[in-house]
């Protein structure tokens, strides 16, 4: 019996999500039709607690359970990373003017569910945990993508987003399969470090007979992982669903989604051939997809950045602006070093704050004036100032500017870039930025350069103080990084 | 009747090609949901032939089948929710075509 109960206290923070989620639908239900609000109250105290379980946990030795979950400093990290993001959903669901609260409990049950996948998928070396992960993610986020299914955008959003995610799911799993049936194992671990003598044969057998196959199944595999982060080629959905999905929606895609797309590439290919005792076959493979990525991450920022300078909606402007940054991430994953990796992490930290604060101000925005175009922008810093000036520095901070985090997120990557000898890329990745400037600025352009509208905007005192804090908390770790540097290298996987 | 694995790999690989082609040429949603579907049952018979594969007359290696059994279920609920949606896109546009969805840039 103890060696039943013992390993579910490593599942501790991830039962209690469930417990929460159910706790959710049934707070709905018997408060039906009064007070919508207190379901998010009790979503906010949940995650909190969840929070501390995992604060706590950061610096312990890893541990296994069941073999197959993982737990570590790295999946604890990205674990945070996504409670915390989803804290801030929950208070832009509590704050979010177009949302009618009908069915609220569903709201928060969908987005729990999808942080219980998001949690499954991070701490695991095994390709069956992983899918099923990633699985209940998707399917949490196609149904919260068309939560307002009476509108024509939702309903199309989640129709695109339903019909591209079974595409990569069906594409990954074929991957899985071949790789599975070309190594005899699904444990990322055994597979790389199997000499491929004895079964399970592993991937260096494969190797020295002949890398095709091999080449065909990774690719397969990686177009899952380039879907959850939306990128080039499997981009598709995001403008459209970003823009149709409700915005607080939006955001959790953006952030927490993406995150757990990253997370689960870097421990992928960390687990395969960055491990201690990786063949060194293996090994030599793993610099070659380490090009591949080199490339994606080229094409896919420049197509971000170019497909974004033409957009004349805010949310499709930072949709195609969060598929530029997934190239940037990717040179961190492409130099395939433990160094590279963390710059990846650390900007995913920086990615954090600007875009929660970006999304923010466009649900303000979107709440206090129905509509989302970069035009009906003119003059709204003069309404509202502390919101526009917040969000500035995001904007700055996206771009890559100091004194922002954004700067020293970007900084790192080209660092670490350059040490890995990829210097077309950061070429590359620096003319990208000098174009992200363009359209940007553009928005700060909006906001304050032009004439002051007439009209006046609703005061939203507790959102104001949110992105008040993600803004100020944005200059100061672009000021003193250390704190999160450090805290992403105890966290490093390798 | 044996079949070798070789023949069940072959035949998924068909499959999953007759799927991606569905995937890109069909316009009518539910026909791209049905060759999802197919995709996921290549990965499937993959599955179940690499078990075969890997498995000795001692050693059993099911870790393949059991994954089919997962991907079964995980295909059921992708079923139920693009249906669902489905029928969510219908009452708003009495239709059920690609085109109707709206191509974005």
């Amino acid at each position: 019996m103890d060696a039943y109960i013992e390993p579910l206290k490593a599942l501790a923070p991830e039962l209690l999500l469930t417990a929460a989620a159910l706790g959710a639908l049934v707070l709905d239900l018997l408060m039906r039709g009064r007070d919508s609000r207190f379901v998010g109250y009790f979503t906010l105290v949940s995650l909190a607690i969840v929070a501390i379980i995992l604060m706590n946990r950061i610096g312990d030795e890893p541990t296994a359970a069941f073999g197959m979950v993982v737990v570590d400093n790295f999946g604890t990290f990205f674990k945070l990373f996504t409670v915390a993001s989803l804290a801030v959903v929950t208070i832009f669901v509590l704050s979010d003017r177009n949302e009618s609260h009908h069915h609220i409990g569903e709201y928060y049950f969908l987005l729990l569910g999808a942080a219980i996948g998001i949690f499954f998928m991070v701490s695991t070396n095994h390709l069956l945990l992983l899918m099923l992960g990633l699985e209940l993610l998707s399917l949490a986020s196609y149904a919260l993508a068309g939560f307002h299914k009476g509108e024509r955008k939702s309903a199309e959003a989640a129709m695109k987003y339903v019909v591209f995610g079974g595409l990569s799911a069906g594409v990954m799993l074929y991957g899985i399969s071949l790789l599975y049936g070309l190594t005899g194992t699904l444990d990322l671990v055994e597979m790389a470090k199997s000499t491929g003598e004895a079964m399970p044969a592993g991937l260096a057998g494969q190797l020295t007979t002949s890398a095709v196959p091999v080449a065909l199944a990774m690719v397969l595999v990686l177009a899952g992982f380039a879907y959850k982060m939306s990128v080039v080629p499997f981009h598709f959905w995001t403008p459209d669903v970003y823009e149709g999905a409700p915005t607080p929606v939006t955001t959790f895609l953006a952030v927490a989604s993406k995150a757990a797309g990253v997370a689960a590439l870097l421990r992928f290919l960390g687990a395969l051939f960055l491990g201690p005792d990786v063949q060194s076959v293996v090994a030599e493979y793993g610099a070659s997809v380490g090009q591949l990525l080199a490339i994606l991450a080229a094409v896919t920022m420049t197509l971000g950045n170019l497909s974004a300078m033409r957009q004349t909606s805010l949310k499709r402007l930072l949709a195609y602006s969060s598929i530029a940054h997934a190239g940037y991430i990717l040179i961190g994953v492409a130099t395939m070093t433990g160094a590279g990796f963390e710059a990846a992490m650390f900007y995913m930290a920086a990615y954090y704050f600007m875009n929660l604060g970006a999304f923010g101000f466009v649900l303000y925005f979107e709440g206090t004036l129905g509509s989302d175009s970069i035009e009906a922008l003119k003059g709204y810093g003069f309404k509202a100032p502390l919101i526009s000036i917040a969000m500035v520095t995001f904007l700055v901070s996206l771009t890559g500017l100091p004194p922002t985090i954004g700067f020293y997120g970007k900084y790192l990557l080209f660092k670490e870039g350059l040490d890995a000898g990829m210097y077309w890329l950061v070429g590359v990745a620096a003319l990208n930025s000098v174009v992200s400037l363009f359209y940007y600025f553009r928005i700060a352009k909006m906001l304050f350069l032009k004439e002051p509208a007439s009209g006046s905007v609703p005061r939203q005192p507790l959102f104001a103080g949110l992105l008040a804090v993600l803004c100020v908390l944005t200059i100061y770790f672009g000021l003193l990084p250390d704190a999160i540097q450090e805290f992403v290298r105890n966290c490093l996987l390798i | 009747m044996n079949i070798p694995p070789q023949q069940l790999l072959i035949l998924a690989g068909i499959l999953f090609a007759i799927g991606v082609g569905g995937f890109v040429i069909r316009r009518n949603l539910i026909v791209v949901l049905m060759s999802i579907e197919l995709m996921l049952n290549a990965a499937n018979l993959t599955f179940i032939a690499a078990s075969r594969m890997h498995s000795t007359s001692e050693v059993q290696n099911l870790d393949g089948a059991v994954f089919a059994i997962f991907v079964i279920c995980v295909a059921a609920v992708e079923a139920a929710v693009g249906l669902a949606l489905v029928i969510a896109f219908f009452r708003r546009h009495q239709s059920i075509s690609l085109d109707s969805l709206g191509a974005g840039e």
